[in-house]
């Protein structure tokens, strides 16, 4: 049952907040119509009905983007969505950071395989974009962990809703904000794919349904990773009654995505190396909220 | 056969197969079988006595084999539960590396193999002693053999002046550390009671001297655990790793990484956990080791991603992931006095990395191994995309590389796992742990990317290799000797409670104050996922490897069937070069551009010293 709905969320969700926030916010900040709000479905299943061309036989190529979803979809799993998730109790945080690293690793190995140059530059990108964003990550659940002296990520989100508003915690969520537009590769951080520029990084040769399962993997990543940022930092609807403390999690997931949009919207790409010292910066961030921690606040 | 007479019969078969192999020499392919059987003799009867101690408990020969009265001193053999890991260790190592020794042996046409198996088998012997002498003075023997042996093959391929180099810096190192090691035996042989080599005197000596002179008991610590970090490549004191394991034929490299670095965390173990009398001075070492592990990690994983050799590179990580090991011993050290159920957690931990980068840097040294006979090159530039013509060797490859990079399902994760929640449980009560574990952390996806390099350029991709290469997968006997180890690598990473079960009773056999609490109290009451606690009722960390991965095949089903609702058809076609014509070796990404941003934005967290270099001994 819970299983069931940490996947549809995922699954549904994640393209749905993609087409709404491309129809409401970048539409109307561009003055113009937009697509409509399923657009995202729509161009999913037209993928997944054209015809697959592989320039590669590599079994890697072929079988990446399942992985990459799969990945990503056993996140889900493991993430608190208003509620424990349903296989939180086996996992805890560092289980999750690095299952969903899966997903990142599958998109560099799809990337190396192809024999396209364009796709082996991206593949190093998303690497190094890897790199230093997961740092914060960690370093903010980790922050979270100190707090409630465990690290099962639910244990965390009843720990901050039991003892309110915390220094630290709020820092920590300030630099999981920063970073959520890294991890679900956004501007100006979408480096990796860079479609003007190398014309979409490890997924250049991808095609049909292969190329879908990427895009769906990335729209359900952007699901996942705002409900680690809503349950654990934001967890306003910790014990409410069934369907609400969901809906609850889903306003904040709402809030968290439009704001993300926005600052897609209004910001050009920066090169890698720029984002890499801004990231610099956001691990310190990440880690003075941690010292924060260790101080008691 | 039973108790220590497996051992000594495994000991014996190596030093006659030696004997044997050194005669018919010349038949290349004949010495390799020979070598290869006595292994495997030598291999069950350790694995045996390995499983027999750590069910029933110690053994010990019931006379001594030798006896100097004038040393007051005698050889016994004496296997317990922490030795019987390492034997373990040593057992799966000599055989898979001597059945991949067979053919791989064969590129070196212009060497006698009477430089090879003869002392390949007795370096095994030596190292089946070192671990199962509870006396100083034979330890340090068999110690000296064993690196006198390590040095004659690594300087196998003599021809070659680097070679010479590497293996002279190993002597030279190596010797070094013996003698730091034979001052701090000869100081605390004169203050023991009876004037004995054997480690429960020498226990009871330093905790005398702990009282009477505590300085001189902290500088013998000091001289042993220097010992112990130069053998186990523990940076400032290992820099001979990098020089040594590209030097070594192959398969001996895979021992070197996979069995004999090992040694030293076998001797550091020895003298945290049983020699130190337990006290506060107990955690300021376990902090010491915890630090030089992390430096470690930290040093040789970013050097690591400047490599192109790939030897070099797997070399640099055998650095990195000691230094792993050394974090979780050096948290269990620190937290012995006063949190023992979390400094089980660190011992555990570290002696799961220990069993499991043998696994996986054996098998990394087999797969490089088998890409250099191949092609004939370890330079990642000068050949790549291998998958095409050895696509078991790949997936051997992919197994290993996912392991040493922590993917969940294989054991490298497991064990970077207990690692990492040691030292974050231990940074509830010394918050320097959790800081140590953020940078294993960042170390840990610094490796990914170095490892997904590895793959990328010399496994996947498109063919890159010079025309008269063989386009053909290596002999059988090598794909035969790399499937063991990606076999426990996917056996450990599925089920980790079935090594963590043994060394659980290891660990706990040898803490004087024991671990604290009993295994289901620490670990959770299931047989297949793990859920950690340090009290009754509170889990603080689960990895339930079995739910979980469970999950994740049935993620993947329900991915296949998206993939598939369309039913849309497959066509081949050629790859898109922005409609220009190139010849793939053209439009190659080379192997120094790549993350090349980050290593020259990040050029800051390189250290600026770099790897010392010891003079030239011999002209080339």
């Amino acid at each position: 049952m819970t299983a069931a709905i940490n996947l549809g969320l995922a699954l549904l969700i994640g393209p749905l907040l993609a087409g709404t926030v491309r129809k409401y916010l970048r539409a109307r900040l561009h003055s113009r119509q937009g697509p409509p709000v399923l657009q995202p479905f729509y161009d999913l299943f037209k993928l997944l009905g054209k015809e697959d061309l592989r320039s590669s036989p590599s079994p890697v190529v072929i079988y990446g983007p399942l992985v990459a979803l799969a990945a990503v979809l056993g996140a889900a799993l493991l993430t608190p969505m208003g509620t424990q998730a349903p296989l939180g109790q086996y996992a805890d945080m560092i289980v999750f950071a690095y299952l969903i690293t899966i997903a990142a690793v599958a998109t560099v190995m799809v990337g190396l395989s192809s024999p396209s140059p364009y796709s082996a530059v991206g593949a190093g990108r998303e690497i190094m974009m890897h790199i230093v964003v997961e740092p914060v990550l960690i370093i903010c659940l980790v922050t979270a962990a100190f707090k409630s002296e465990g690290l099962m990520m639910w244990d965390m989100a009843q720990w901050y809703h039991l003892h309110g508003p915390t220094t630290s915690m709020i820092v920590a969520a300030v630099a999981l904000l920063l970073a959520l537009q890294a991890q679900i590769g956004k501007l100006p951080f979408d480096i990796a794919e860079a479609d003007t520029e190398i014309m979409g990084g490890p997924f250049i040769e991808l095609s049909g349904p292969r190329l879908a399962l990427f895009q769906w993997a990335a729209f359900a990543r952007q699901m996942v990773y705002a409900s680690v940022l809503a349950a654990i930092f934001i967890p306003w609807g910790v014990g409410l009654a069934f369907p609400l403390n969901i809906l609850a999690h889903l306003a904040t997931v709402v809030a968290i995505i439009a704001f993300v949009g926005l600052i897609d919207v209004v910001n050009p790409r920066l090169r890698i190396e720029q984002a890499m010292g801004y990231f610099a910066g956001v691990i310190g961030l990440a880690l003075v909220a941690l010292v924060l921690a260790i101080a008691g606040f | 056969m039973t108790g220590t007479g497996l051992l000594i019969s495994a000991i014996i078969v190596l030093i006659v197969g030696a004997a044997i192999t050194a005669l018919v020499a010349k038949h290349r392919l004949a010495s390799g079988y020979v070598a290869f059987f006595a292994a495997l003799i030598a291999g069950v009867w350790v694995t045996q006595l390995a499983f027999a101690v750590l069910a029933d408990g110690p053994v010990h020969s019931a006379s001594p084999l030798l006896y100097f009265p004038w040393l007051n001193t005698a050889l016994v053999f004496e296997v317990d539960q922490l030795s019987a890991v390492f034997l373990l260790i040593t057992a799966l190592s000599a055989v898979c590396s001597t059945l991949y020794s067979i053919r791989y042996m064969l590129i070196y046409e212009e060497y006698s193999l009477a430089r090879y198996y003869p002392m390949l088998l007795l370096f095994f012997a030596s190292i089946l002693s070192v671990l199962s002498v509870h006396n100083l003075f034979f330890f340090i023997v068999f110690w000296e053999i064993m690196t006198l042996t390590s040095y004659a093959l690594i300087v196998f391929a003599k021809h070659d002046p680097e070679v010479r180099q590497s293996a002279m810096i190993y002597f030279v190192v190596s010797q070094t550390a013996v003698v730091l090691m034979v001052i701090a035996v000869s100081v605390l042989y004169l203050h023991t009671p009876a004037h004995s080599f054997a480690i429960a005197d020498f226990k009871q000596a330093l905790a005398t001297m702990m009282v009477a002179k505590p300085w001189l008991a902290h500088f013998c610590i000091g001289l042993f655990m220097v010992a112990a970090a130069t053998k186990a490549g523990i940076l400032p004191f290992g820099f001979w790793l990098p020089h040594a394991h590209p030097a070594a034929p192959s398969p001996f490299s895979a021992v070197l990484s996979g069995c004999m670095v090992k040694m030293g965390v076998y001797r550091a173990l020895l003298v945290l956990a049983v020699m130190m009398p337990l006290s506060a001075a107990t955690a300021v070492w376990g902090v010491l080791v915890a630090l030089f592990g992390t430096a470690s990690m930290v040093i040789g994983t970013l050097t690591a991603l400047q490599q192109s050799d790939t030897k070099r590179l797997l070399a640099f990580h055998t650095i990195g992931q000691m230094g792993y090991i050394w974090l979780g011993i050096g948290v269990g050290a620190a937290l012995l006095p006063t949190h023992p159920e979390l400094a089980a957690f660190g011992f555990i931990a570290g002696l799961f990395h220990a069993i499991n980068h043998s696994l996986f840097k054996g098998l990394l040294f087999f797969n490089a191994g088998a890409a250099r006979y191949r092609t004939g090159t370890r330079d990642m530039d000068k050949a790549g995309g291998l998958m095409r013509i050895m696509p078991a060797t790949t997936a051997m490859a992919i197994i290993a590389s996912f392991s040493i990079s922590g993917i969940p399902g294989f054991n490298g994760f497991a064990s970077k796992w207990l690692i990492f929640e040691s030292s974050l449980l231990a940074g509830f009560h010394m918050p320097l742990m959790v800081f140590l574990a953020i940078v294993a952390i960042f170390i840990s996806a610094i490796t990914l990317a170095s490892f997904l390099k590895f793959l990328g350029l010399v496994f996947l991709g498109s063919l890159h290799i010079e025309p008269t290469v063989q386009r053909r997968e290596v002999p059988a006997s090598m794909i035969a000797a790399q499937a063991v180890p990606a076999l426990f690598c996917v056996l450990f990473g599925v089920v980790p409670l079935l090594p963590i079960r043994y060394l659980y009773q290891a660990v706990a056999a040898t803490l004087s104050s024991g671990p604290g609490l009993a295994f289901n109290a620490l670990f959770g009451d299931s047989a297949l996922n793990i859920t950690l606690r340090t009290s009754p009722g509170g889990t603080v960390g689960a990895w339930g490897a079995l739910m979980v991965l469970a999950a994740l095949a049935g993620c993947l089903l329900l991915a296949y069937l998206i993939s598939r609702i369309g039913r849309s058809q497959t066509r081949q076609v050629p790859v898109w070069l922005c409609g220009e014509e190139h010849p793939s070796a053209e439009v190659r990404y080379p192997v120094h551009s790549f993350l090349l941003p980050f290593r020259r934005y990040f050029k800051w967290l390189y250290p600026s010293v770099g790897i010392p270099k010891l003079p030239r001994f011999r002209r080339g």
